[in-house]
């Protein structure tokens, strides 16, 4: 038996000689990597710079939040909500404050639920602008994330008065919010995003319809309808696939049915339906919505307590819920099981961004590695959120 | 209750799956939602009827997460209609088992692409065994951690790959001494935080009560 004439696994013969097969390169994306936006690693497998296959691997930021929950009373978990996705912590501490609310039959007074509405919004701007921002470093362009982050800095000093934090805020309660806001911030707000929608339309025209930033979003990192729904994809990675759902209007929770907005789809512009791109586009869009509905409710806004009537010592009864509300980065779920006690039984976290980091391995196969970073990008993930 | 959307589900699902035995669990104190429960020897058949049913189209799987009792572990998958606007907690009871013989139940993945990482969590937190999945490891905790943090009865592992887990020199006191610094050099706690003062006034009746 001659092995000499053999294609072995690692061998190949060509002609007279004997070269090595190329074989396929592991390479080790994070977990400390400016472009994984966190501590996530990723996998992948190049054929030269091609991506053959991309595994995610997370975990580096787990805390077991759903362990801490079941030890501590129901204001208790607050904080540790917040601690999630901490760039939009506002809307994860609605969440959960309207899960124990339904299940506790509290009615929240109508200037606490404009005020949720206020800050809720203000941080979908906040937390978009980050995504803006940091995407545009993905891709090269360093400029935009210093104006994003100066809009972002206005909000952040807006909540740091109202609640005492810039980030995790605790403001959020069951029954209500925590503090009043005065007619001085509600002024603040305005002259805000009256200043914000010009500065956005511009920072828009200037990236989004930039040449070279089409050229590296369009047609990349495509991920179909039929795809985004089969992998469970909610927020701007669904409606960018093409699909109109938004919680906001199809199941409202809280005040939203008193509010008139568009829900923003991607509708293949400047490439396929489903690429970076259009998911860049409907985070725009809906930062534009969203100063829309603020208008509203800065219309609307009236006089009256913030605070509902909650018994001190909240003992939701036994049975479950499963209450989900339109996040930043998507749909964010609580499913609560009580047994009636003072602590919850269990209580589980919806995350959009575990479900989004799934898609990584069908975005990847057939990418340059530099296209692979700009798909990471797109769906705008926030590890403390993955890992919980 | 046949009229309830919970209801139809049921019918539709002793119908079409036979020995499912669909039932519906109504809300113990009136409030929240309701689930089904099913046989979970028929989970799979249950997934596909209800994903491939023309009348509620459960075309998205939001989460699957399972519940330590201490009789049992209750495996929940929440179900999304975004074409009929639906919402559905079907449920399936399984043994404890222990450490060396996990409750085994059937995996969706070919149902739902979505059911992947979401089975592998509910291992890696509750100790469930998806026969069928195709990448089937731990997710959130090291591939090599002993246990499933989320059962009632799970007790950290003192060591992990020689290291202490948990040493206590780096518990973290400075909040316990903080608080206790302020209530000896203050005393009454309403006189320092915000959070007292405000239009709760007529809510001491109800906290009595409440404890």
């Amino acid at each position: 038996m001659s092995s000499h004439n053999e294609n072995t696994e690692d061998k190949i013969i060509l002609g007279d000689q004997e070269v090595l097969k190329s074989d396929l390169l592991t390479l080790n994306m994070g977990p400390q990597h400016p472009a994984t936006h966190g501590v996530l690693r990723v996998e992948i497998k190049t054929d030269s710079e091609i991506v053959v296959d991309a595994i995610p691997h997370l975990g580096y930021l787990h805390r077991c939040f759903e362990k801490h929950a079941e030890n501590l009373d129901y204001r208790g978990v607050i904080p540790f909500v917040d601690r999630m996705d901490y760039l939009a912590a506002m809307n994860m501490e609605w969440g959960y404050a309207l899960t124990i609310e339904k299940m506790l039959g509290t009615e929240v007074p109508k200037r606490a639920e404009y005020i949720r509405v206020l800050v809720a919004e203000l941080q979908r701007i906040a937390s978009h602008l980050v995504f803006f921002g940091t995407y545009g470093i993905d891709l090269g362009a360093f400029t935009v994330f210093l104006y994003c982050f100066e809009d972002r800095e206005e909000i952040l000093r807006l909540f740091e008065e109202l609640s005492g934090a810039r980030m995790l805020y605790n403001y959020i309660w069951i029954g209500g919010v925590w503090n009043d806001i005065t007619d001085d911030q509600l002024a603040r707000i305005t002259k805000f995003v009256d200043r914000f929608e010009v500065e956005l339309a511009k920072y828009h025209s200037l990236v989004g319809e930039n040449k070279i930033f089409i050229g590296r979003t369009a047609n990349v990192g495509v991920v179909t309808a039929e795809q985004a729904l089969d992998y469970g994809a909610t927020g701007p990675v669904l409606r960018g696939s093409g699909v109109k759902w938004d919680l906001r209007k199809n199941r409202t929770y809280g005040i939203y049915d008193k509010f008139d907005f568009d829900v923003a789809v991607g509708k293949g512009e400047k490439g396929t339906v489903g690429d970076c791109w259009d998911r860049y586009h409907v985070r725009i869009q809906e930062m534009f919505q969203s100063i829309k509905i603020i208008r509203q409710a800065l219309d609307g806004i009236e006089e009256g307590p913030v605070m509902g009537k909650v018994p001190k010592i909240i003992k939701v009864p036994a049975g479950e819920i499963y209450m989900r509300t339109e996040c930043p980065r998507g749909e964010l779920g609580y499913h609560l099981i009580s047994d009636g006690g003072k602590t919850p039984y269990r209580l589980k976290v919806k995350s959009s961004c575990f479900t989004h980091v799934s898609m990584l391995p069908i975005m990847a196969p057939g990418q340059m590695v530099a296209d692979f970073v700009a798909s990471i990008g797109s769906i705008d993930i926030v590890l403390g959120e993955v890992d919980r | 209750m046949p009229n309830t959307i919970q209801g139809q589900i049921v019918e539709f699902l002793n119908k079409s799956v036979p020995g499912c035995n669909a039932v519906i669990n109504a809300p113990i104190a009136a409030v929240g939602d309701s689930s089904i429960t099913v046989e979970a020897a028929n989970i799979l058949e249950v997934c596909k009827a209800l994903k491939f049913s023309a009348e509620f189209n459960f075309n998205v799987l939001q989460v699957i997460t399972g519940t330590d009792y201490a009789d049992r572990i209750e495996v929940s998958y929440i179900l999304a209609s975004f074409s009929k606007n639906l919402e559905l907690i079907l449920k399936a009871k399984l043994p404890r088992g222990d450490k060396f013989n996990l409750p085994k139940i059937n995996s969706v993945v070919s149902v739902w692409n979505a059911a992947n990482f979401q089975e592998r969590e509910t291992y890696d937190m509750i100790g469930i065994e998806f026969v069928g999945h195709p990448d089937f490891r731990r997710i959130l905790c090291p591939y090599d951690w002993d246990g499933h943090p989320l059962r009632k009865d799970y007790v950290v592992q003192e060591k992990y790959l020689d290291m202490v887990v948990d040493p206590p020199g780096k518990n973290n006191t400075a909040d316990q001494m903080f608080g206790k610094r302020l209530k000896e050099e203050i005393g009454d706690p309403k006189r320092v935080s915000a959070s007292w003062k405000d239009s709760t006034a007529g809510e001491e009746e109800v906290a009595k009560d409440g404890e």
